[in-house]
This record gives C-alpha cells, structure tokens and sequence, in this order.
C-alpha cells in the first residue's frame, strides 16, 4: 500500500513536468503583451523595452522556461508580473474562499443527490423519479454563470435575503459566512448535483438487481436496510470517482462562478491573470490545479479500496 | 484600461443627460462618522503612483496622497501641498510648500521630501512616471518650504502634471519600511484624508480617517471600502442591493431607471476623454486620406450617442472636450453624416473594425457598419480579447482600432501622445509636419492664449485629416444612493471622498 502511495506520487513529478511545458507555452504563444497592459496609458517604447528587459521577455522562449524551471525545482514561482506580490503567497491567500465555495457546493450537492438519486432508483418511473430526471437534464444543461445570476437576481436583489458577492472568512463569522458563500455554492454544485444523482441512481440500480441483495432480503431484512446498508455502500463507487474528478476540479470549476460573485478566490485570481498576461501567476495556478486533480485521484482509488475491500493495492 | 479600449470605462458614460451639475454639492450640516463603499470597475495592481498606471488607482490615490497641486471642477490649478508658486521664469519654477504638514506615519513633509520623491519617480526601476517628469533636470531645496524645480526645457503642462500622480508625495520612511510589498501595503505613506488598512485583493481595499488631516474637520467619514467589481451589470446589483454606495460607471441603459428612482443620485458633468475609432494611415486603405475622411463623414455621432449611449454625453467633433480651456466650440468639421457627400469622396472599398467583446462596443460597431453601408464602405468587424487587440493596436496591426481615451486634464495630454509624430499613442502612424510644430510650441509656451491658439490650429488639422474618428465625449458622473451627501463631481473622472458625509 505504502509503496503504491509513493509510486503513485513519484508518477506526478512526470506529469507535472508536461503540464508545465503544455502551460508555458500555451500563454506565452496567446498574442498580448504584459508590458502593454501594465503600462496602460503610460505606455512609452522605452518603458516597454525596460518591462520586456526586467521581466526577461527578451529572452527565446526556451531560455524563459528553464529559468522559469530553475526557480520552481528550488519551490519559487516568482514575483506577479503585475503586483509583484508572491507567487506562493497570492494562490494562498485566495485558497481559502476558494476550498470554502468548493466544500460548501460539493456538500450541498451531495446532500441533494444522494438521496434523491436513491430514492429515484428505488422507485423508478414514479414521480419522483421524474422530477430528478428533470433536475438532472436542467442541472446539466443550464451554464453555471446563468444560474448564478439569475440568483443574484431573485434572492439578492430583488428579495435581498443574501448579500451581493463578497467573502466573509469562516473562521471570522461562520454565519456571516455562510450567509456569503450559499448563493454561489448554489451556483456552483448544481451540475455536479445534477451529474451525481443520475450517477447514484443508475449505479443504484444496476446494484439492487444484484443476487446479495436479493439474499438479504430473503433473510428478513427491511428494504431501508438493504437500500441503505447493504446497497448504496457498493453504489458509491462510480460515484467517488466522478466526486473525485469534481474535488480536483474545484479550481477551474470556481472561474466563472468566481468572477459572478466577486468571490475573492483562485478562479477570479486565474481569470485576472490570464486577461493581464500575468504568465508567473497564471502558471502557478495551473500547476496547482493540475497537482490538485492527481491527488484527488490517487484519493479515489485509496477510498476504493475502503468501499470494496475486494479491491487492493500493492 | 488606462487607454480604455474598449474596456468597461467606455461607458463612461460617454457624456451628459443634460442634466450636468458639475462641482455642486447636496445641501444640510455635514455630519461625521460612518463609512461608505465605493465600486471600481477593475481591481488595482498597485497603490504605489510610482508603477500605478490605471485609472482606478488613480482614483484611490486621490483620497490616500496629496499632491503639489489639484484642480476645481473647472480644472483650474489650485494649491495643494504647495500653496504658492512663480512660473515667471519658464526654466525655474519656484514653488512654496504647505507648513506644518505630516504625513501619516508621522514624519514631516518639507522641501527634501518633494526633492526625494521627484527623484525616486524619476529613478525609480518600476516607475511610469519618468516620461512625465522628463523636463524636470533638477529639484533644489531651498529651505523646509520652498523648492525650485529646474527645467531643462521649458514645459507648459508641468503644473497638471504635479496635479497627478508624479506629484504625489509620500513619506520616504514608509517607502523604507514597506521595502518590496510597498506597493501592496503602503501604510502611513500618504498626507491625505484617509490612510491605509488593509488590501484584501480581489475583495476589499479599506482606508481610515486620518486624524491628523491638515484640512481641519476634514474628513467627515470614518473610513472607506474599496470593492472591485468588474461588470457594470454586477455594479448596478451591488447598489442596489446596498452592498456599496458610490459607483462611477453603470451601463448606459440603466441610466435612465436609476435617474428615475427616489432611492438613488446620478448626476454628471462633462469629463475630459474622448470616444471614438482610431484609422491607420499607415497602410492600405486608409494611407488614403479620402477614405478616411469619407468614413468621418458618413458616421452619424447623433445616432451613436443616442442608441449607444442613451443620449449620456455630448457628440464629440475633435480631442479636446467642452470641460477644457482649450475647446474650440466653432470646429464642427464632421457633424452631421453625409452620405452624399462621403460617396463623392470615396466609397467601395473593405475595411476591418478592432473591438473587444464588451456588449456596448458591439453595439456601437453594428451601428458604425450599418451607416457606412449607406455609403458603400463595407466594414467588417473583428472581435478580441482585449490583451490581443491592445497589442495589435499598439504594433499598428490594424485599419481601424475601437480605442477611446480617459483624457488628462491639460489639453496637451489628449492630442501630443496620440497625433504627434513621436507620440507614444500614434497608432495611426499619423504625422503632419505643421501639427507636429503646433503641438511643440503649445507645450512650450506659457502664454495660455497662444497654447489655445496651437490646439485651435492643431484640433483642426487633425480632424480635417481623420487619422481618428470622434464620436462622443463623456461624462463623470457621481452614482450613489442618498445617503451620500458633499459629494464634488470633477471632470477627470476621479471620487474624492474627503468632504462627502454620510446622513
């Protein structure tokens, strides 16, 4: 097990270092010049030559990214091009909203699809059944932007029961907080509600046609029981592989609801600096996104063996 | 969004309602305590004027740092942290500073601090400042309240410079102190009427009252919140909702209901920018100069301020606005379209139009096009993100760029970058010898009739020529709900909180 564990992690040094490659170029090769934005109606062409100079944009490609490398290899991802606040230091001051929105959302669509998907598998065709399924295809279909305002329309402008964007930390007001953070976690999870209740309802079934469940409820057990004992311990496990997916995707998943509601967190801060040309901050989300995906998934195939003890690793 | 492309700030609302106020303020007694919260359209990269190079940093500057000078509302130069000056003789300018003046860490502003800060914007690795103090060779301490600051050619536009922020002054102790993160946090930095908390990125910037402001009893309120909230769709929501109380630019449709609802103030008066399209006389097709001037006489401003800008603003002829000394109220080269009159010039020919995805720029583009296919000029437009369009602008990789200006409060500020051979924002590759002359000489010269003279001759020539095609100018506007009272609209666009109270 332990050598799975760190066979796995050495795997991501790898993977990570194609990442970094994929990103480096990828922005730098998108046309703009962070020496334009910064300077904004400053712009002279010796101030641009001094920005390009200082910020070694006048170096090949190549010469960029291994200095880039360098740096990182002794854990620096450098100055922001446009704040010239900490790499390190900006991601993590953001971090914080950004895991509250990302857990709050995750948890309120756990809370409404696990049940509701169960239920909708045990009681296939009947109204509740129906009703999920139009959640589902709505949850799905319906960008997260879209209800996100719509949101802010209904339930902060117009009847003000929640305030307009903002943060407030947890650990200074949990009500306050939550007050803050319900709208766009809302917002957020509705697709992954969507997604893991047609998950846990297909996989639910697919369970309960199985000969042990018949047995137990040949032994005398209630159907709560063996739906919710017996069942759905097995049933999860398609649907931690697509949570997993979800909790490496919390980064990317907040950019657009981020940006909505103002929410101070790393998506917004992604998508300012993707729109500065902000490269050093720009790459250091992305390596964290990129980290944080393959540790979720080395997280789901560990909580794998935990479901289903049939499943080991060494 | 300093050049404001085609950024949010061209809403800025491009201009008057007619119901310009400029420079009054509510009535009653000002009372103190209370803070307020104040939307910017973008969040700030750094609250140091040395490497500052946005226009909401700008604007929360004015509230931290005092300058050398500041204006009125009519854009006159007033004193500031120099209450008299003697510009007699243009190669010596001989300033007296404010007594008994600290700055909020407690140090004393004197002859030395203005010598120390001129030098540091002037030497400073990161600093922008540098082309704006270029005609500043020397600053000469003569005692703790008098400077001479040393041209190396005479310069016209120094004094609103040193309105701005090249003339801001801050404590060389807290430059100290703050080291690297200075621009992130830059406590007691400033002599203003508020001082620096603290700077949540993304989320909050927040001010306190500083005690020992020298303007007495000022200011009024406690403390300031920043938000940045970079949708003006999302800026309407937050004042309505109450989550901030001043904002500076809402979407031009929703003037209107905003005017109309008893819970809210808008009033604007005309600013100091300029909207309109820049042509690259560069190259094919507009290094004709009939095509230019046939695309300038087949544009209709009329329908541009009306459908674009919900009649916000005024229909703009040349660079420089009707808030300055400096406007021609006779130059109406291009007022109304003529599409006759267009087609006799040129027509038949393709060009492509640069915008950015902003719903109002797509707008105004649809609109542009659909008039110059009544003249059989075909315009197509070419939608970008905005670092990709700003970059082709710049490198001169265009026919036609969307681009509008914030504007600056001395005439020079709108026409010599933009229209003088070695403009820093000639895009349009234009040069014209005469304009060239008169755009020197009015920089030069400290008679003001003579300057107004050169930008008469200059405005002319350079709209006749169509390098740019003015559409509207805008307005600044004061947005807030009524419970902000003392509030002082200025042309160039900036908030200053430090006589606004709260009931």
């Amino acid at each position: 097990m332990t050598a799975y564990v760190v066979r796995r992690l050495l795997l991501m040094v790898p993977v990570a270092f194609l990442v970094t490659i994929g990103v480096f170029m990828l922005i730098h090769l998108t046309p703009g010049d962070p020496a334009l934005i910064m300077l904004g109606e400053d712009r002279t062409p010796q101030a641009i030559a001094e920005i390009h100079q200082q910020l070694g944009l006048d170096k090949p490609l190549y010469v960029q990214y291994g200095i880039w490398l360098g740096r990182l290899a002794q854990g620096d991802l450098g100055r922001s091009i446009t704040t010239h606040e900490q790499v390190t230091g900006a991601i993590f001051d953001r971090l914080p909203a950004t895991l509250e929105l990302g857990i709050v959302s995750l948890l309120w669509s756990l809370i409404v699809a696990i049940p509701l998907g169960t239920i909708a598998a045990v009681r296939r065709g009947s109204l509740v059944d129906q009703v999920a399924t139009g959640i589902t295809v709505a949850g799905v279909s319906i960008p997260n932007f879209f209800i996100g305002i719509v949101l802010i329309f209904l339930l902060s402008v117009s009847l003000r029961l929640f305030p307009f964007g903002g943060y407030v930390p947890f650990t200074q007001d949990p009500i306050e907080s939550l007050r803050h953070v319900l709208l766009p976690a809302i917002a957020l999870g509705t697709a992954g509600t969507a997604i893991n209740m047609r998950f846990t309802r297909s996989s639910m079934i697919e369970v309960l046609n199985h000969d042990y469940i018949r047995t137990a409820r040949a032994k005398g057990a209630s159907w709560r029981r063996v739906v919710f004992v017996h069942a759905l311990k097995n049933a999860l496990i398609p649907v931690v592989t697509i949570i997993g997916l979800q909790i490496g995707g919390i980064i990317e998943g907040a950019v657009v609801t981020e940006t909505v509601f103002t929410w101070p967190g790393v998506g917004r801060l992604a998508v300012e600096s993707i729109f500065n040309r902000d490269y050093t901050v720009v790459q250091g989300i992305v390596l964290l996104a990129a980290f944080s995906y393959m540790v979720a998934n080395l997280l789901v195939d560990l909580v794998y063996g935990w479901l289903d003890p049939r499943i080991s690793y060494s | 969004m300093n050049r404001i492309a085609a950024g949010i700030v061209v809403l800025l609302f491009v201009a008057a309602c007619g119901s310009s106020t400029g420079g009054s303020a509510q009535g009653g007694t000002p009372k103190k305590g209370g803070t307020a919260t104040i939307a910017l359209e973008s969040e700030l990269h750094t609250l140091d004027p040395l490497d500052s190079s946005l226009l909401v940093e700008r604007e929360v500057f004015y509230n931290m740092y005092d300058s050398l000078f500041t204006i009125d509302p009519s854009l006159k130069i007033q004193p500031g942290l120099v209450t008299d000056w003697d510009t007699s003789d243009p190669m010596n300018y001989k300033f007296t500073l404010r007594t008994g003046v600290k700055y909020q860490d407690g140090t004393p502003f004197n002859g030395k601090s203005v010598k120390d800060n001129i030098e540091r914007y002037q030497t400073g690795a990161n600093s922008r400042r540098k082309s704006d103090l270029k005609s500043v060779a020397s600053v000469e301490v003569v005692d703790d309240s008098h400077v001479v600051f040393h041209l190396s050619k005479p310069d016209a536009t120094l004094l609103a410079t040193l309105v701005d922020r090249a003339g801001m002054m801050l404590s060389m102790d807290a430059v100290t102190k703050g080291g690297a993160n200075f621009s992130l946090a830059p406590m007691g930095a400033g002599t203003g009427p508020f001082e620096f908390v603290e700077w949540k990125r993304n989320d909050h910037l927040t001010l306190k009252r500083n005690p020992n402001y020298w303007r007495s009893g000022l200011p009024y309120l406690d403390g300031l919140t920043y938000r940045a909230i970079p949708d003006v769709n999302a800026i309407l929501s937050a004042l309505k909702t109450g989550d901030v109380d001043i904002a500076r630019v809402i979407a031009p449709k929703d003037v209107a209901s905003i005017k109309n609802d008893s819970n809210f103030i808008y009033k604007d008066t005309p600013a100091i920018g300029f909207n309109g399209f820049e042509l690259n006389t560069g190259a094919p097709p507009f290094n004709d100069p009939a095509k230019r001037q046939a695309v300038a006489q087949a544009v209709d401003r009329y329908a541009v301020l009306k459908n674009i800008n919900f009649n916000i603003g005024v229909i703009a002829y040349g660079p420089i606005p009707p808030s300055s000394w400096a406007f021609d109220s006779s130059e109406k080269i291009y007022d109304h379209a003529d599409v006759a009159k267009a087609k006799s010039m040129a027509t038949g020919f393709t060009f492509t139009f640069k915008t950015t995805s902003d719903p109002v720029n797509q707008q105004e583009a649809q609109l542009l096009q659909s008039e110059l296919a009544q003249a059989g000029i075909t315009m197509q437009i070419q939608t970008e993100e905005f670092a990709t369009y700003e970059q082709e602008c710049a490198n001169h990789q265009f026919q036609a760029c969307n681009v509008n200006w914030s504007g600056r409060i001395d005439p020079d500020g709108n026409t010599y970058a933009w229209w003088h051979t070695d403009g820093s924002f000639n895009d349009s590759l234009y040069s014209n010898p005469q304009v060239d002359g008169w755009l020197e000489d009015a920089r030069t010269t400290a008679d003001e009739s003579k300057r107004k003279q050169d930008y008469d001759n200059a405005q002319k020539q350079i709209v006749q020529d169509a390098p740019y095609v003015f559409t509207t100018f805008g307005v600044s506007a004061q947005i807030s709900n009524t419970k902000i009272n003392g509030f002082v609209l200025y042309p160039d666009l900036m908030i200053r909180m430090a006589g606004v109270w709260k009931s």
